[in-house]
């Protein structure tokens, strides 16, 4: 397979005349296949004067339909059989299935709707009548405690009465038509009317306060909590509500009740005065409530039913819409041809799969049965095409970490390639511990061996990151490992695995250490514990950081020379690419062999060792001299002189080479006059229109393409020569590389300085805890083991995976990003979408 | 000063706001939707905009008051979240931006009472910004001290509440009367309090108000010219916060008729370019005083650490909507050659 990571795919712009009557199979065949990715052929054109913005809108009120039904069955949790993935992939419909589909959806609409208005009409029915039977319960024991202090009240009442109402000079006479309303009760000589209803709880306060001025406190309010939780019918919220019993004096009064309580929400229940009579209509409601009951659950039931047989193919359903919709969408963006029999598309594909789109559209043509079959036309075209790289679960991971730095342009080189082992690698540098590496490693493997039945589980964003990640996490454990046993730490300790190659002799206080032979792989572990350890530590791996860094940007650089050849600027080459690796290696690249010398050396007494710190610094502060302290082999004095005039010479070259060469050559071509004709030729439509592209096998249908095709034709083809321009862009590029080369060389100590901190973090935790533990005797030695070792983990997993590891990988991402690929990775290109079902499903899915 | 502590507690807010208004459509959006053909091609435009959804689960036909409702609703819910993340002093500047919408509703009551409509659907049509705990009980009253006694007392109304409980029976005269009461007193109330506050605030607002008293002062003046309003009572409803006052104020509550309002303002070249409407102009004083409004508004988001994009900002959405309903009436009527009369915001 030619996908590789390399360089993305090659693309080619093909046009597609599809038969009107087909056009809908066609494009959605397209979809399934997802290799094509549509332009849009009418941009000026308003969404809603577009071609199928009636079919659109169709699928919308559809839409809307399901999503209603979906919200019934959810609120009547109805269980939703899930999609399996035969009905996932499930093609889409045609035009008369789609009709048969939008009836069904109308049944079901129109009757969950009226099922739901009677339900509603039965459960407010069912709500008064509750609240009603509340109410009379709660006015009897009222009226039963009021019957037993019968004296109390009315000598209470009359007092009251006389008292408040004397000033306003309102007596009310008993005979009035209130007298009518009045029974036999316990209150019937107090000369009281009453009203007693149901009042959210929450209104109650203000409701006791406005009634209270209302009536100027004539008034005797009794209240009690219903405990049974009351759902209103239309919203379906759950409210609390209060039975309340207000007495007052007087029919005006009562009617000002009335009406505050109407407004404030509330619902007055009739109760009359009688015992007796309360008491059978107790009995009454009791009954209606028990067969409105029934029919409620009968209704409820068929609900249910008729709602679970939409569950049932629901999901089917709303797939199918979804899919139709984004055909629709789609074939908005074609254009008709002059006798509006076919459709005209353009599109990006992957030169590759333009077989397999052949493929699909001859199976289009034979499953319709139609006469004209699409025809697919490959133009030749200046436009930069998108950029596709083929990815597959692995390298994914890998490519999203470039691409989110931005996306290659078209067909130049791609850094994701070798990102897919250097992050880890660096990663892993800056990780290194081979306790930690395992369990990185464990998780990873954990991920990527369920995978199938992980990639179901929707555990929120961060869980989807990291799974998404599980690649990369795998080999970052991977590497993680082989560094650690590189550093010889497992959780910071040591491990012996092939015998030292140190002897210890006691002289005096101190031991020192013999070397008798080499370790055989990685360090030592006779240095840990040692009391120069860190000088060793410090010193290798500040080393080893800065050869990382240097090979890993001129590798970069070297990119440059695979981008120059490919796309024919062999020009570049010699003005850019040369003096930059000269200026980098000669003076980093240098010290880098300066380094690996010194390692190689051997000296007996180490304090007599030349710094290369010092070195590199006076090779810029005295050229040509050198100490003789600081002296590694003969003519180094001479040697640093010439590669810093070398790295000096690189500057202007790098500055001037470029701009002059090409102003020489667009003299040169401008003297000719040749550029007017080149240009003219790239712009003229018909030159691209008439191509046919290999794919083509009706050329007779060339003809009718001259009048449709439509070839936008970018300017960006031929540029516009700017010396000044040019200058200016160079030297900003100059200057950027020259101080970028010491800058990111230093900044790629990160890789030391991280390692050291998480090495320096996980003796700590390890000294501090463990080995305060282990200190311990006696009965305390088991408690103190388990609670010990139990912190110590949770602490290893919290900060040193979670926390440190996330840190690593954030700064090997900015090696990636920022010190790497500024080298050589332009990433302006456009990212290849396909119209593809697949994406566009689990888009909304999400 | 303002600049130092300002974000500590409004900067978030501030930020929404600002992020709020670029959703606020463009005149580009406007054309859009002024070339669409039915209701549903307007909610497909609106869809496109920052409205996104918010008409998706309304079946079709669509009515102009259901779009309507749908913004209102999430211009209302952007506020509500404004309001419930706000503290002091921000929050009572909130509160009293509801004020107004408050006076609006009391007099949207008692009207309806007056007119026996019913109280619900008088419920339904108060804007949602001006309900406060009571209100419907106002349509118990009868007359305007039951009315300060039942609930007003209670309700944030109460201080400019007792300014016109001279008044006794509620009829269409004193009702309007009331109103301007409730008007004059909140903005004098709301002005002096943004006066308060100081700085940019103080400066920006203050502009704003000053403009809403003076056209209320010339609303008043005008709309009174012919009617038993005796001259001194309209003097008494004049807002004493406005540009106009005292001097403007004076003429204009002599004035007799049109010519002489007119003449009043000569010294006011920028309210006196409102009347110069040419003749047979679309242009109503109304959107002379509009536009006015939203060119202050606009401008008040040039300023930075200051209340005063709050206000601008429900102000301006509040114009959006009147806007798109105007657009959506004039598609629903099939007039398309006035659907132009919309004011263009940005």
């Amino acid at each position: 397979m030619a996908g590789n990571l390399f360089r993305s795919e090659e693309m080619s712009l093909v046009q597609l005349y599809i038969p009107l009557e087909i056009a809908q199979p066609t494009v959605s065949e397209l979809g399934e296949l997802g290799h094509v990715e549509f332009r849009d052929l009418n941009p000026n054109v308003n969404a809603f004067q577009r071609a199928f913005v009636n079919e659109i809108r169709r699928l919308d009120e559809m839409e809307r339909k399901l999503r209603f039904l979906e919200g019934q069955i959810h609120k009547a949790e109805v269980p939703v059989r899930s999609m399996d993935s035969s009905l996932y992939y499930g093609r889409s419909r045609t035009q008369q299935e789609i009709d048969e589909l939008e009836e069904r959806l109308n049944d079901h609409d129109a009757r969950v709707q009226q099922m739901n208005t009677s339900l509603e009409t039965l459960n407010k029915r069912y709500l008064e009548l509750t609240e009603l039977r509340h109410v009379l319960r709660e006015t009897a024991i009222f009226f039963d405690e009021a019957n037993t202090r019968t004296d109390d009240i009315l000598g209470g009442t009359h007092r009251e009465d006389t008292h408040l109402l004397a000033p306003g000079g309102t007596l009310e006479q008993p005979d009035d038509n209130e007298a009518v309303e009045r029974g036999e009760g316990a209150l019937r000589s107090a000369n009281l009317g009453f009203v007693a209803g149901v009042i959210p709880r929450g209104r109650m306060g203000t409701f006791e306060r406005i009634l209270f001025r209302a009536l100027r406190g004539n008034l005797y309010m009794n209240y009690a909590e219903i405990d049974e939780p009351i759902v209103d019918p239309i919203t379906d919220e759950v409210v609390q509500k209060n039975v309340f019993i207000i007495f007052a004096h007087g029919a005006q009064l009562l009617a000002k009740i009335k009406k505050i309580c109407e407004s404030m929400g509330a619902t007055v229940y009739p109760v009359d005065e009688r015992s007796e009579k309360r008491r059978n209509d107790a009995q009454e409601v009791l009954g209606r409530l028990e067969d409105l009951k029934h029919v409620l659950d009968s209704t409820r039931n068929q609900r249910r039913i008729e709602l679970a047989k939409v569950a049932e193919n629901l999901e089917s359903w709303s797939t199918v819409v979804k899919k139709e919709k984004a055909i629709y969408h789609t074939m908005n963006q074609f254009n008709y041809d002059q006798n509006r029999k076919a459709l005209i598309a353009e599109g990006w594909c992957p030169t590759l799969s333009i077989n397999a789109i052949q493929y699909a559209l001859r199976g289009v043509t034979e499953r319709t049965g139609a006469t004209v079959p699409p025809i697919l036309n490959e133009m030749r075209t200046v436009l930069e095409p998108p950029t596709f790289h083929r990815t597959n679960k692995f390298t994914v991971g890998f490519q999203e970490i470039v691409d989110a730095y931005g996306v290659a342009a078209y067909r130049e080189v791609n850094p994701g390639l070798f990102t897919v082992i250097t992050f880890p690698f660096l990663f892993a540098v800056m990780f290194g511990d081979f306790g930690h590496g395992i369990f990185v490693t464990a998780f990873a493997t954990w991920m990527v061996s369920q995978e199938k039945k992980l990639e179901k589980k929707r555990w929120g964003e961060i869980w989807s990151t990291f799974f998404g990640g599980r690649y990369i996490i795998l080999l970052m454990g991977i590497f993680s490992i082989y560094t650690g046993l590189i550093y010889n730490d497992i959780f910071s300790k040591a491990m012996n695995l092939f015998g030292s190659g140190w002897e210890f002799h006691k002289h005096g206080e101190k031991w020192y250490g013999e070397k008798k032979w080499t370790y055989v792989f990685g360090v030592d572990p006779a240095w840990h514990g040692s009391d120069n350890v860190l000088l060793f530590t410090n010193s290798y791996k500040m080393k080893m950081a800065i050869i990382f860094g240097v090979m890993h940007m001129s590798f970069g650089i070297c990119l440059n020379v695979c981008n120059f050849i490919y796309f024919n600027k062999r020009l570049n080459i010699y003005t850019d690419f040369l003096p930059q690796i000269i200026f980098l290696l000669s003076i980093f690249g240098y010290l880098v062999i300066l380094i690996i010398y010194k390692w190689a050396t051997y000296w007996p007494d180490a304090s007599l060792a030349p710094g290369l710190l010092n070195t590199l610094i006076y090779m810029f502060l005295s050229p040509g001299n050198i100490g003789q302290k600081d002296l590694l082999y003969k003519g180094q004095a001479g040697l640093q002189g010439f590669l810093l005039f070398v790295a000096f010479v690189c500057v202007p070259w790098m500055l001037f080479a470029k701009p002059y060469f090409l102003k020489k050559e667009h003299e040169k071509r401008g003297g000719l006059g040749y550029a007017g004709l080149s240009d003219e030729n790239l712009n003229d439509p018909t030159a691209a229109g008439f191509t046919s592209g290999p794919g083509d096998n009706r050329p007779s249908e060339d003809g009718a393409s001259s009048g449709a095709g439509h070839v936008e034709v970018a300017s960006s083809g031929h540029e516009h020569f700017d010396f000044g321009e040019i200058m200016i862009h160079q030297m900003i590029h100059t200057i950027e590389f020259c101080l970028g080369a010491i800058s990111n060389t230093a900044s790629y100590l990160r890789l030391w300085a991280l390692s050291l901190a998480h090495a320096q973090l996980s003796e700590v935790l390890w000294t501090m805890i463990m080995g305060n533990v282990l200190l311990m005797e006696g009965a305390v030695l088991p408690i103190a083991l388990v609670c010990g070792f139990a912190m110590w983990f949770v602490l290893t997993v919290g900060i040193l995976l979670v926390m440190e590891g996330l840190s690593a990988f954030l700064h090997a991402l900015r090696l990636h990003w920022v010190e790497f690929q500024n080298k050589f990775y332009a990433g302006s290109g456009q990212k290849f979408q396909p119209f593809a079902f697949q994406t566009i499903l689990a888009d909304t899915e999400e | 000063m303002e600049a130092l502590f300002f974000n500590v507690e409004d900067g978030f807010l501030e930020a929404m706001v600002r992020g709020y208004k670029a959703g606020i459509l463009t005149n580009n959006n406007y054309l859009n939707l002024t070339q669409c053909e039915t209701l549903d091609d307007l909610k497909l435009q609106l869809a496109a905009t920052d409205y996104g959804n918010f008409l998706q689960n309304e079946p079709s036909p669509l009515a102009t008051t259901t779009i309507a409702d749908k913004a209102r609703e999430t211009l209302v819910s952007h506020f509500m979240y404004m309001r419930a993340n706000a503290v002091k002093p921000l929050s009572t500047f909130l509160d009293f931006i509801t004020y107004s919408y408050m006076i609006d509703n009391t007099i949207l009551l008692i009207t309806g009472t007056l007119h026996e409509r019913d109280t619900n659907e008088l419920l339904e049509r108060c804007h949602p910004l001006g309900i406060f705990d009571g209100i419907a009980a106002l349509c118990v009253a009868t007359n305007v001290s039951e009315l300060y006694n039942t609930v007003m007392v209670e309700s944030p109304l109460a201080p400019y509440f007792e300014k016109c409980l001279s008044a006794q029976d509620l009829d269409e005269m004193n009702i309007e009367i009331i109103r301007n009461t409730l008007y004059k007193a909140y903005l004098e109330d709301f002005y002096n309090y943004c006066q308060g506050l100081g700085g940019p605030t103080a400066e920006v607002m203050g502009e704003i108000l000053q403009f809403e008293a003076d056209r209320r002062v010339l609303n008043i003046t005008l709309n009174s010219l012919d009617t038993e309003l005796s001259k001194d009572d309209r003097a008494k409803l004049f807002p004493t916060c406005g540009r106009l006052y005292p001097e403007g104020t004076m003429k204009l509550a002599r004035a007799d008729d049109s010519d002489q309002v007119r003449m009043a303002l000569d010294s006011y070249p920028d309210y006196k370019q409102f009347f110069d409407l040419p003749v047979g102009s679309e242009r109503s004083l109304e959107d002379k005083f509009f536009e006015y409004e939203v060119h202050l508004n606009k401008r008040s988001f040039t300023r930075q650490f200051q209340y005063g994009v709050f206000y601008a900002y429900l102000k301006l959405k509040e114009q959006e909507i009147r806007n798109i309903v105007w657009i959506a009436e004039c598609i629903a009527q099939q007039q398309k050659e006035r659907i132009n009369s919309y004011i263009t915001i940005f």
